[in-house]
Parts: C-alpha cells; structure tokens; sequence
C-alpha cells in the first residue's frame, strides 16, 4: 500500500559497499546539497565591491536573514547562529519546491526529502541540540538552572517541553508537505489536467511558508534559551 | 471492520477541519479588521496572518495524517 510505505524511508536505490542501503530521498537531498553548494561557490568565486547578477542575489539573502534574526535574537546572538538557521530556510525552501517538479516520485531517486519524517526529524533534532548548545554558550551552568525554575517541581514538565519541541517541528513540516503531495495525489488520480493546478499553486505557498516557520520556531527556541532570564 | 477505519478516516479530517476553520476564521477576520483600522501596518500583519494560519493548519493536518494512516489500513 502506498500511504503505508509513504510513512517509512522507502526501498533503498542501491547500498555501499553491501552494509549501508541508501534510499532515493538521500540521494535527492544530495543532489540539493549539491545545487545549492554549486549556487553558492558560483556566486562567490569572483566577488566584486559592486555586486552583480547571482552575487547580488546572495547578498539579498544573507542581509536580509541576518536583519531578521537580528531582530528577534539581538545582534550578536544572531551573527553566530544566523548562518545556520539561514541553511535551514534555503534547504527546507529547495526540499519542499523539489516535489513541484515534474516527474518527481515517479522516477527512482526523485522525490521531495521533507516528505519522508525521517528527513524532517533530523531537522528538528539537528534544532534541538542547537538550542541545547547556544544556552550553553551563551550562559554556561547558568543554562541548566532553567529546568528547575521556577521551583524543582517543575522539572519533568520542563524537560517534556524541550523533548515536544522537536516533536511538532518534525510533524508539522513533514505533515503539510507530505498532506500537500497525498492531495495533489489523489486529485490527479480523479482527473490527471488541469484540476490539481489550483492546489500546486497552494503547495507553492505552503513550501514556502513552512520554511519560514521552522526557521522562525527554530531562531525562537534559540532566542528562548540565549536570552535573559536563567 | 474496514468501513470502521473509513467513518474513522472521516471523522479525523472533519472533526479536526472543523476546528481549524473556525480558528482560521477568526484569525483572518481580524487581521482584515486591523489592516481597515491601520493600512500602514498591512505588510506586518500579513506576514503575522500567514505564520499563524501555518500554525493552525497544522493541527487540521496532524488530523489528515492520522486519516491517511487509516485509509492505509483499509
């Protein structure tokens, strides 16, 4: 059944070396890596003072991601952390657009990484631990006082509030893009022209928005456990 | 028994839909309300709006996972 095997990490295309099965969603998110690298390197090989073409676009970017992080983490929480929750938006934003392309999770190797939860909880645990370690830089011992105030009763509470996070980060990325294809699935299974456009037009929107989010929850819970108050 | 797992597979997108509308709702009507009283704020209180409405949708999508696990079953 397809919506059973949607919910687990697919057959493996192939396996290294007999021991390690690589599954077709890593090979996608690979091939992203790859793109966006390439994007990357080519917009700065050779920087100029008066930015031009893919350059100035890169600039775009990363200035107006560290304003924004700026404002919600304080400016010099943001410049250590905004290169990282930056990444995220690019590669979430590249992940949920690469379901839009035609022919994807038909061919072996094709399919949108972020609609498979093993690829979103790595995400949201990669987040987890992030926050766990700018706390700690940010305020040393100090940072583990937080899960006894504001008394030691509240300890399991505290510690079961860190663990949700990751939690309904994984579910709702993973949720909406895989919602998102399902539906656009069976739409093309009543009628194959025409009628799902409307609802590809809302995946447009939606990959876009759920990137913001994550790296908006994200920067929050980084923002919550750097800022004032341990 | 399969038809169990189909009323069930029902129920968690209209119940949890239910819900999500009206929340949705509520949410864009009054941002509707405060971009009449203040248009100078509009772009601030779109970005709000779409962040929000993604936090609601959310929960009326864990409600279609959960069909979507059950239409598996069927």
């Amino acid at each position: 059944m397809i919506f059973a095997s949607a919910l687990s990490l697919t057959e493996p295309l192939f396996t290294i070396a007999d021991k390690l099965p690589v599954p077709d969603l890593i090979v996608t998110e690979w091939a992203i890596i790859l793109i966006i690298g390439l994007f990357a390197y080519f917009a700065t090989r050779k920087m100029e003072r008066v930015p031009r073409g893919l350059q100035n676009a890169f600039e775009m970017v990363v200035q107006w991601t560290f304003d924004f992080f700026g404002q919600m983490l304080g400016e010099s929480v943001a410049k250590k952390w905004a290169p990282l929750l930056s990444t995220f938006f690019l590669f979430i934003l590249v992940c949920n657009y690469s379901g839009l392309i035609p022919g994807a999770a038909y061919i072996d190797g094709f399919k949108a990484p972020t609609s498979d939860w093993n690829i979103t909880a790595t995400l949201a645990i990669i987040v987890f631990f992030t926050v766990q370690i700018a706390g700690f830089r940010e305020h040393k011992m100090h940072y583990f006082g937080h899960f006894i105030k504001p008394m030691p009763l509240m300890l399991p509470l505290n510690i079961l509030e860190e663990v949700a996070r990751p939690l309904s980060l994984t579910l709702r990325l993973f949720g909406n893009v895989f919602g998102e294809e399902m539906i656009i699935g069976f739409l093309l299974m009543m009628a194959p022209f025409l009628i799902p456009m409307p609802m590809m037009a809302l995946g447009v929107l939606t990959g876009a928005i759920q990137a913001i989010v994550f790296t908006i929850l994200a920067s929050s819970y980084i923002g919550a456990a750097t800022g004032e108050g341990h | 028994m399969e038809g169990m797992f189909a009323i069930g597979a029902g129920l968690a997108v209209a119940v949890g839909a239910l819900g999500g509308g009206i929340g949705q709702g509520i949410v864009g009507g009054k941002a509707l309300e405060s971009i009449a009283r203040q248009p100078e704020i509009a772009d601030q209180v779109r970005t709000l709006l779409f962040i929000t409405l993604a936090f609601i949708e959310t929960l009326t999508i864990y409600g279609l996972l959960i069909a979507f696990m059950l239409v598996g079953k069927i």
